[in-house]
């Protein structure tokens, strides 16, 4: 209902036939719920220009905590002007009311005639003419309480508190003092709260991708000075661009490591925004960039050494880099895992998240951390150095590709147990030169319950023209089932 | 080649370094293999700061392939610098995708190892141009499905700059060779050579045979080279006979009984 059918009397609640019978032309649309809590939300988005801290109120309100805040904007009254008159620019008719409690706010932005700023400590005198509708309260409560005469905050505010609780509930006290302040009410903040947050407000919007990258370096800048004050680096960054028809685009990078390089924080938005093209279109321009810290962790600085040129910066900034660009789970490392099963044997972990050993100094470190974690080998200490997973033998025990689906093949081999004689793989007829084998891999029965798993048999083999292959029979001749198949599970060098 | 004489081709290379300084075919310094005659074929070893590129002589021999790229990039790795392997989606599901114990195995440590996947050939070539210029980075392999078409002069121009700023080794892997010209350093062909039995007549060492197809820096031609799995090396020469096997230095593995 909009202010035009207010104007003509109608309300809500009234049936459609009644309102329709009043005004035949009256134009109908169904409501959207939906689409009001994405509208809201993007309200909300857009009000993170003056606060970090929102909280949603559904369906039709939202809760900024400006403690601190109201200064940058002129002042409490000025700041709610401003919510008004920008909103209005976009179209929208918002109430605003300042008080010392979320209750009070509520209250007065609903019930009070215009936008209004309680003075601190007024939030009592500010309540008593409303009516009790103005403390959040289900309408049976209400009307219970109209039923003996109770119809004004002021009627109930001094009344003593055990037989009101007694008789209309515990929530009805509990909205009272949480209007007056002696209750708590937290207010639960739609985004996270950054841990440090600096932005650039600017006169003209700015329109050119090159300006807003700039504004991100200058931000980074301030964002470093934070930061190293307080021995921290950022380990999550997220910029959020405001353009000025309301739409917030927001970007989120995150890092290996402790970060507070402006440089190389830009070049991460850099990656990203070139990953995501439509963040930065500006539209009409953006007119705040903002840059939040989202998660810090300790940095300190660090000794740099004559001996030899350390790229373990480098390294981690490049890593930051192509996360940023293709997801930081895209570019991984492999982690030995405490398994027999050929597939499994490794496991792809995200580079950033497992931090290498950058130099053979730290390769101890890595040895105590294997040493503690349940994944790791952790019966012996790790294999730092190559070559240490396997006793050696001429050729290598393990291919150095292998297909994520083992490859079914026709393979000719002796029952029960020997190897393959020739196989067909991908059409061509291979003839088997040498084999080695079989090396039996029998699969985990303890996680196996109903049997269903069959033994492998594999065997490396090489071709007349030297391919060599691992291959696999699944199934033993006469045990489990007949006939087995063959599967070709890797590649030798 | 031999249409000019030598002499003219050296002015003109140096005259061409003076205008355009990337385009010095001076070695910056050379990944010794370790075959006498690779190591002259290549005046030096395989030059660092410049790309290289790799193919399989068939389909099937992409192991071979594969193996000798991460061969070359473990010996640029001795001094516990990073690889980093790139590869799409596609290869990966298509041909396999790298797998650590035999990675370890070949001489790679799994600490050394960084792999990224991506979805698109052209995002493989931006990641490989943004790591060639990284010097933490002993090697970069990029690997690229089917003739790698993606690959075309202008983005490898883009690479082989890249990696001159960086000077590591920039290794670009096409699963299938592609008659492109591109301003690599060498050009390889690399096929799966029949491996000598050990003496069980079982498998013996890896051979790669490496036809050597384009070289700016000095000949070209064939060579059979094999990977030694115990000491991480190329084997100078693949010796004939079972003699081979007394001759093999094994005194980090068991100096008691030698001394006994």
């Amino acid at each position: 209902m909009n202010d035009a059918a207010a104007r003509l009397g109608l309300t809500t609640g009234m049936a459609l036939a009644d309102a329709k019978a009043m005004y035949p032309a009256l134009s109908v649309a169904d409501a959207e719920p939906q689409a009001d809590a994405r509208l809201l939300a993007a309200v909300a988005d857009w009000c993170d220009r003056y606060t970090p801290l929102i909280g949603l109120d559904p369906p039709d309100g939202l809760l900024l905590d400006i403690t601190g805040c109201a200064h940058l904007f002129g002042g409490e009254a000025a700041l709610g002007r401003d919510i008004v008159r920008r909103l209005a620019q976009q179209g929208l008719a918002a109430r605003v009311a300042v008080a010392d409690t979320a209750g009070g706010a509520w209250a007065a932005a609903r019930f009070e005639k215009s936008c209004l700023v309680v003075p601190p400590g007024g939030t009592r005198e500010a309540l008593l003419p409303l009516q009790l509708a103005a403390l959040r309260i289900a309408p049976e409560v209400q009307e219970a309480l109209a039923q003996v005469g109770l119809k004004r905050i002021a009627d109930v505010i001094d009344r003593p508190r055990a037989p009101l609780a007694a008789r209309f509930g515990q929530h009805f006290i509990r909205r009272l003092d949480q209007a007056l302040g002696r209750d708590e009410e937290p207010i639960t903040p739609r985004l996270p709260v950054p841990a440090c947050v600096v932005e650039r407000r600017f006169a003209e919007p700015i329109l050119l991708e090159a300006d807003v990258l700039g504004t991100i370096e200058f931000l980074a800048h301030e964002l470093a000075r934070v930061l190293e004050r307080r021995g921290e680096g950022a380990r999550r960054l997220a910029v959020a661009l405001f353009r000025t028809d309301g739409k917030v685009a927001r970007a989120e990078v995150g890092t290996g490591a402790p970060l507070r390089d402006p440089a190389r924080i830009r070049a991460l938005f850099v990656e990203r925004i070139a990953a995501a093209g439509d963040i930065a279109n500006p539209g009409f321009g953006f007119d705040v960039i903002r840059l939040a810290a989202l998660a810090t962790e300790r940095c300190d600085p660090v000794q740099t050494g004559l001996a030899a040129p350390d790229h373990s910066a480098d390294l981690a900034h490049l890593i930051d880099r192509l996360g940023a660009r293709f997801g930081l789970r895209r570019i991984t490392r492999l982690v030995p895992q405490d398994t027999h099963i050929p597939e499994f044997a490794v496991a792809a972990v995200p580079a950033a998240e497992d931090r290498p050993p950058l130099s053979r100094g730290q390769a101890q470190r890595t040895d105590d951390r294997r040493q503690q974690g349940k994944n790791y080998l952790s019966s012996e200490p790790a294999p730092t150095q190559a070559g240490a997973c396997r006793p050696s033998s001429d050729s290598p025990t393990r291919p150095i590709r292998l297909f994520p689906r083992p490859e079914p093949i026709e393979a000719m081999a002796e029952v029960p147990d020997g190897p393959p004689v020739r196989f067909r793989w991908r059409q061509v007829l291979h003839q088997v030169a040498h084999a080695e084998g079989p090396e039996r891999i029998a699969m985990e029965w303890w996680r196996d319950e109903k049997g269903r798993v069959l033994t492998r048999d594999y065997f490396r083999i090489e071709s007349e023209s030297g391919v060599r292959a691992w291959l696999y029979r699944e199934g033993l001749y006469g045990h489990e089932r007949a006939p087995p198949r063959w599967f070709l599970h890797g590649l030798f060098a | 080649m031999p249409a000019f004489p030598d002499r003219t081709l050296d002015q003109l290379r140096r005259a061409v370094a003076k205008i355009d300084p990337a385009s010095s075919l001076e070695l910056k310094g050379g990944l010794r293999l370790g075959v006498p005659t690779l190591d002259a074929m290549l005046e030096g070893g395989l030059a660092f700061g410049a790309l290289h590129e790799l193919a399989p002589a068939s389909p099937f021999e992409l192991g071979a392939a594969f193996g000798f790229a991460f061969s070359l990039a473990a010996l640029a790795a001795v001094d516990g610098r990073q690889v980093l392997y790139i590869e799409t989606d596609f290869a990966a599901m298509e041909g396999g995708a790298p797998y650590g114990p035999g990675l370890d195995q070949l001489g790679l440590s799994l600490d050394q190892l960084l792999i990224l996947q991506v979805a698109q050939p052209r995002d493989a070539l931006f990641a490989c141009e943004e790591a060639l210029k990284c010097p933490a980075l002993a090697a970069t392999l990029v690997e690229l499905p089917e003739d790698g078409v993606a690959a075309d002069p202008v983005a490898t121009r883009r690479l082989a700059l890249a990696v001159q700023a960086g000077g590591g080794l920039g290794l670009l892997l096409r699963q299938k060779a592609s008659p492109l010209p591109i301003p690599a350093m060498t050009r390889w062909q690399v096929a799966a050579a029949v491996s000598e039995p050990d003496r069980f007549g079982g498998l013996g060492r890896t051979r790669f045979d490496l036809l050597l197809k384009r070289n700016r820096r000095g000949r070209c031609g064939r060579v059979i080279a094999c990977w030694n799995h115990d000491q991480h090396s190329f084997a100078p020469e693949a010796l004939s006979l079972g003699l081979a096997e007394a001759a093999r230095d094994r005194s980090d593995r068991a100096p008691l009984r030698r001394t006994a």
